[in-house]
């Protein structure tokens, strides 16, 4: 019993690890990730809505292409079992209500995919007052996630 | 005998009214979030001169106005709670409930210049802030100073509906036309105030919340926006 116990700890451990490394990582993979978003979407804030007249199509095009691929590369894999708990660069924010709330999540997660992928879209056309609607319908999606699973300090 | 005392000045009813619609803006631009984020900015910026204005007002404005005026001292507590405070104005009570409201509201801008949402807004005040889990608390605390807003914002509505239930009290309209009824013994006449000291008080709160964002740029030159025509080729 305490055997086969043991082996499904290990099984369970080493699949999470084969999938996107052991929790430690995933937390730094994902923070990584966030942090490589904001300076992205930083770049559009500045260009797009604080100094429009700064507007470089090809930058934020760039920008915007960014911040798509991060959302279209599986984040969800970083978000295994038990990394609730630990620090990455830093302690995670992630709230342990994160795994109780699968469906919401998915629902918040599919969301910001779907305004990023249509940010990308928009940003090709280079239109700045569409690029700025679609950079706010962006930031609410990203709320979406804070209020639902990120921890207020 | 009663007579009408003019206890709260037009600067006072205008910044009570005012701050509870920036308020209310406020809470609702940040649940909203996105682009209106910037708004959120602009309504704490204005919340933040308000509160310089009262802070001012406080000592140059009319009588009932003047924090010296109602100080919820211990005595003066003491005496309410036994039922033998007599007066007009703030009452020791609800002085003390002034204060905290104030006390909150100043924390909740203070922390809300340096906080960011971590998706497309930061503060005035978030660069001068080097680091990072400070930044954190700074924007974790902006929202504990909200939630104890609504505790005394609850516990102000409650007051009032007491006042008018139970002391058969109307709190409201004399917040609206300033003027109550007092008996006669207790009228004292109204002093300070005035068009000139509030016009003035007004320019300085204005320049105060106009300093903030731009002094900000003097002491930590937030790096402005690429101008370059073309983005780095790597």
């Amino acid at each position: 019993m305490k055997t086969k116990l043991t082996l499904a700890i290990i099984l369970a451990t080493a699949t999470t690890a084969a999938l996107a490394g052991p929790i430690e990582e995933q937390i730094r993979f994902r923070q990584s990730a966030y942090s490589f978003l904001g300076w992205n979407t930083g770049k559009i804030k500045k260009q797009v809505v604080d100094h429009p007249e700064t507007f470089n199509k090809d930058y934020v095009a760039a920008a915007a292409n960014a911040i798509a691929a991060v959302a279209n590369s599986g984040l969800g894999e970083l978000y295994g079992a038990g990394t609730d708990q630990g620090t990455g660069w830093k302690t995670s924010r992630l709230k342990p209500e994160f795994f109780q709330k699968k469906d919401e999540v998915t629902v918040v997660a599919n969301n910001f995919n779907t305004a990023a992928n249509e940010l990308a879209k928009i940003a090709a056309t280079g239109d700045v007052n569409a690029i700025k609607t679609q950079f706010g319908k962006l930031g609410e999606t990203c709320k979406g996630c804070h209020d639902l699973i990120r921890i207020k300090e | 005998m009663k007579v009408t005392v003019r206890i709260w000045d037009f600067p006072i009813r205008l910044f009570h009214w005012l701050l509870v619609l920036a308020v209310v803006a406020a809470y609702v631009t940040a649940t909203l979030g996105g682009n209106l984020m910037d708004w959120h900015g602009r309504i704490g910026s204005f919340i933040l001169g308000l509160l310089i204005f009262r802070l001012i007002w406080g000592f140059i404005g009319s009588t009932y106005a003047r924090f010296g005026s109602f100080l919820p001292t211990l005595p003066r507590l003491a005496a309410y709670l036994r039922g033998r405070w007599y007066g007009i104005g703030h009452n020791p009570l609800g002085a003390l409930a002034v204060f905290a409201l104030l006390a909150d509201l100043s924390l909740l801008v203070g922390t809300g210049l340096c906080a960011s949402d971590d998706i497309a807004f930061e503060g005035p005040f978030y660069q001068l802030v080097d680091d990072e889990s400070s930044r954190d608390k700074l924007s974790g605390l902006h929202v504990q100073a909200f939630n104890f807003l609504l505790v005394l914002v609850a516990l102000h509505i409650a007051s009032i509906v007491f006042y008018r239930v139970v002391k058969k009290t109307n709190l409201v309209v004399p917040m609206l036309t300033g003027k109550k009824e007092v008996p006669k013994a207790l009228a004292t006449t109204v002093i300070g105030g005035g068009v000139f000291r509030f016009l003035t008080t007004v320019i300085i709160s204005g320049a105060v919340v106009w300093g903030v964002w731009e002094g900000v740029e003097i002491i930590k030159p937030v790096e402005s926006a690429p101008v370059t025509a073309t983005p780095p080729s790597f």
